[in-house]
């Protein structure tokens, strides 16, 4: 079939055009804090719009190419999802008042999560059991939940040093710098305690799903049990946010401060984990099997373990 | 065209000539302006008076009847009942392009005692609205004021001269109060005292919303007369310790010699309230909160007139930075207004004079249409273009030369003879 130029061009979207969008973007916020103008701010909208947008598409065109939705197709598309959903949520907020500075604050994660996918594995599934197929659906939940609770995780951490520099700003009484401009801390803690309350279910949601399919899995591989590296850690981590979400239910009064310091602390941890775990599993220096077996890949487990169901 | 302003303002005038020569409530302007078409019945006009200038502005269409300054100053002097020789020296006057500059820096708070301050530009649209009520002003003081309006919007969006607040109560509230709270339509303001900053924080509050107004005072009378402006409650001094304790955003502005407000009798009112923020306002000098207020816990937020000022003055500086990138838009802006206005005044004429040779060159294309008529079509479009290319370089010179004279003002004896030469008629 012939693919038309535009068809063409748009299946050529590769991760560096929408990195170097939002460095671009994050550079004119930088730029923003010590010239302010309203031509950086609006220069700065249009780079992130590109990226994204060429960010969508590549995302589109893996999942297309994969068969399956981009967060199951590798572990490279789950944290590119990941990044793809915290640009999302900056442009929303974007929308609903540009003048906040939240560009300097998120941004860096996107940057972060995009520069981190490099170092994740990108081998297309090849999922084309029927028997996985009918999972697919569990699967699914497990890595969107996942994917929904850390950008959930990742709102708490920016919001949380929004929350910490506005406190600090506040107390030393020094005026707003028109380059930096902060919700303020009545807001910010509204919306902290709200992305903690979100992300712990969902992340639970996710957890719980993740031990169903191990449990019940006919796709898993009998060495992949509780006991896996990735497994502990990632549920430590798990319990540290689940341990903030009943203190934070328990302790209504507790003050703007120690929320933002402990999301800081408890999501600060689950991001390290997350992202250093599989980019540590991913260049080997972590064994686990969950690494190389997960929803997403039964089929390439198989292939690994020769075939052994 | 003729357009001038005698004024005196904040730079050239003391408080007390200005209250003096001030035209105050809208009768007075009604009054004024019927004064002003009886002693000036060809001149359009419009008063700006504010606690900082006493602006007259008038235009004429023609030069007949411009009034001189005596004559403007002698009506101020009349109608405010003030002699001339106490204020004649005080008064400035302007005309032409410079009191179209000036107006657009009135209008671009360049000319403001506080840079940027935005209420400038409200009084101008309030005072040509009042001009326009009293069929006071016409097309040229209408072009005028809008230009103005524009010109103001341009140097706010173009320039930072705005930007930054420079009064301790616009910062305590911009600045800070709003860095604490998102809204404010559901926190209690406790006022204690009632000095005049008090009530000018308590605007910029209400204005964000506050709904809940308590007032202490040591006299309960004079608390709930404040309360009731406020749409509050008022108190006397020995409820201070329970207003306290419920009160987010507390306001002291006292006239006492010693801190009204303890450091034993802030910690008992945050006794269990320690998550709640709350943002604390000392304007009284000397201090009317006791410093160590501060410290009582991370959700206390103290500001005393220092703090501000400190914001104040960097803001304000700031703007400063911004005069000379404001008065390069005024200069431009003011450059194309008066080419706008002489243009007006040449426009009819230049059109007038086309049309009259349009017209010849027409009628001698059809005479000649008549007469070879073997001509095609083609032939008689080249013929036709070559008449419009005679006469656009016959009509060249005069109207460059119209052209050059309208930019130092409307050329009334080259118009005058322009009509003559080429008998041009109204």
């Amino acid at each position: 079939m012939d693919v038309g130029p535009l068809e063409a061009g748009m299946a050529d979207v590769a991760i560096f055009c929408f990195l170097a969008s939002y460095t671009v973007a994050f550079a004119l916020e930088l730029l923003r804090l010590k010239k302010p103008g309203r031509l950086g701010v609006l220069a700065g909208i249009v780079f992130l719009v590109a990226g994204f947008l060429a960010h969508s598409l590549f995302l589109w065109n893996k999942g297309r190419s994969a068969e399956l939705p981009p967060l199951l197709s590798s572990s490279q598309d789950w944290i590119l999802v990941l990044a793809w959903l915290v640009t999302g949520l900056y442009l929303f907020l974007v929308c609903c008042d540009r003048r906040l500075s939240i560009g300097v604050f998120l941004l860096p994660l996107v940057l972060v999560l995009v520069g981190s996918s490099y170092l994740l594995e990108d081998r297309p599934s090849q999922l084309l059991d029927p028997d996985v197929r009918a999972r697919s659906g569990w699967a699914m939940l497990h890595v969107s939940s996942l994917a929904l609770g850390s950008a959930g995780v990742l709102s708490g951490i920016v919001l949380s040093l929004m929350y910490l520099l506005q406190h600090r700003r506040l107390r030393h009484k020094s005026g707003t710098s028109p380059g930096l401009r902060l919700p303020s801390l009545e807001r910010l803690s509204r919306m902290n305690w709200w992305s903690v309350v979100v992300s712990v279910p969902l992340l639970t949601v996710g957890m719980g799903t993740g031990l169903v399919l191990l449990l019940s899995g006919s796709a898993a591989p009998d060495d992949l049990t509780l006991a896996d590296p990735v497994v502990i850690i990632n549920g430590l981590s798990w319990l540290g946010l689940a341990g903030l979400f009943g203190w934070m239910l328990l302790r209504p009064r507790a003050t703007g401060k120690q929320v933002a310091w402990r999301t800081l602390l408890a999501c600060g941890l689950l991001l390290v984990t997350v992202v250093g775990l599989s980019v540590l599993t991913s260049s080997g220096s972590v064994s686990s099997r969950h690494a190389s077996w997960s929803p997403q890949f039964p089929e390439r487990c198989l292939v690994a373990t020769g075939g052994h169901r | 065209m003729n357009l001038q302003v005698i004024y005196c303002n904040h730079q050239t005038s003391s408080l007390d000539l200005r209250e003096r020569l001030a035209f105050t409530g809208d009768e007075q302007l009604a009054e004024a302006y019927s004064q002003l078409r009886d002693a000036f019945p060809g001149s359009e006009a419009v008063v700006l008076s504010t606690c900082n200038r006493v602006e007259l502005y008038t235009a004429q269409d023609n030069d007949g009847a411009s009034p001189t300054q005596q004559e403007l100053a002698g009506f101020l002097s009349s109608f405010h009942g003030v002699p001339l020789e106490e204020f004649l020296g005080d008064l400035l006057l302007q005309s032409g392009p410079d009191a179209v500059g000036h107006l657009f820096r009135v209008c671009s708070s360049v000319d403001s005692m506080v840079l940027g301050e935005p209420q400038i530009v409200s009084q101008v649209k309030e005072a040509y609205r009042l001009a326009e009520q009293n069929a006071a002003c016409g097309p040229l003081t209408n072009a005028l004021f809008q230009g103005a309006i524009r010109v103001s919007k341009r140097v706010r969006s173009e320039t930072r001269l705005a930007e930054g607040r420079v009064s301790i109560a616009s910062v305590a509230v911009g600045d800070f109060a709003r860095g604490i709270f998102d809204r404010f339509d559901d926190k209690t303001v406790l006022v204690i005292g009632a000095g005049e900053m008090a009530e000018e924080t308590l605007q910029y509050l209400k204005s964000d919303g506050v709904q809940e107004v308590l007032v202490v005072n040591r006299s309960p009378d004079r608390a709930e007369a404040l309360a009731q402006q406020w749409g509050g409650r008022g108190y006397g001094m020995e409820h201070l310790d329970e207003m306290l304790a419920r009160a987010d955003v507390v306001v002291a502005a006292t006239g006492s010699d010693r801190p009204v407000v303890d450091l034993e009798m802030f910690t008992r009112a945050r006794s269990g309230q320690s998550d709640r923020p709350v943002f604390v306002l000392d304007l009284g000098a000397p201090r009317d909160v006791d410093p160590a207020v501060a410290g009582v816990d991370e959700n206390v937020f103290l500001y005393d007139v220092d703090d501000l000022q400190e914001t104040c003055d960097r803001n304000r500086s700031q703007r400063s930075g911004e005069i000379e990138q404001a008065l390069a838009i005024i200069d431009e802006e003011s450059e194309r207004f008066m080419r706008d206005i002489y243009h007006r005044a040449t426009g009819p004429i230049i059109k007038r004079l086309r049309e009259q040779w349009s017209e010849v060159s027409r009628a001698e294309l059809e005479r000649l249409r008549s007469k070879l008529s073997h001509l095609h079509d083609d032939d008689m479009d080249q013929v036709q273009q070559s008449l419009s290319r005679i006469v656009n370089k016959l009509l060249h010179p005069p109207l460059e030369a119209l052209k050059d004279e309208a930019r130092d003002g409307t050329p009334h004896g080259l118009l005058e003879a322009l009509r003559r030469l080429f008998h041009i008629r109204d």
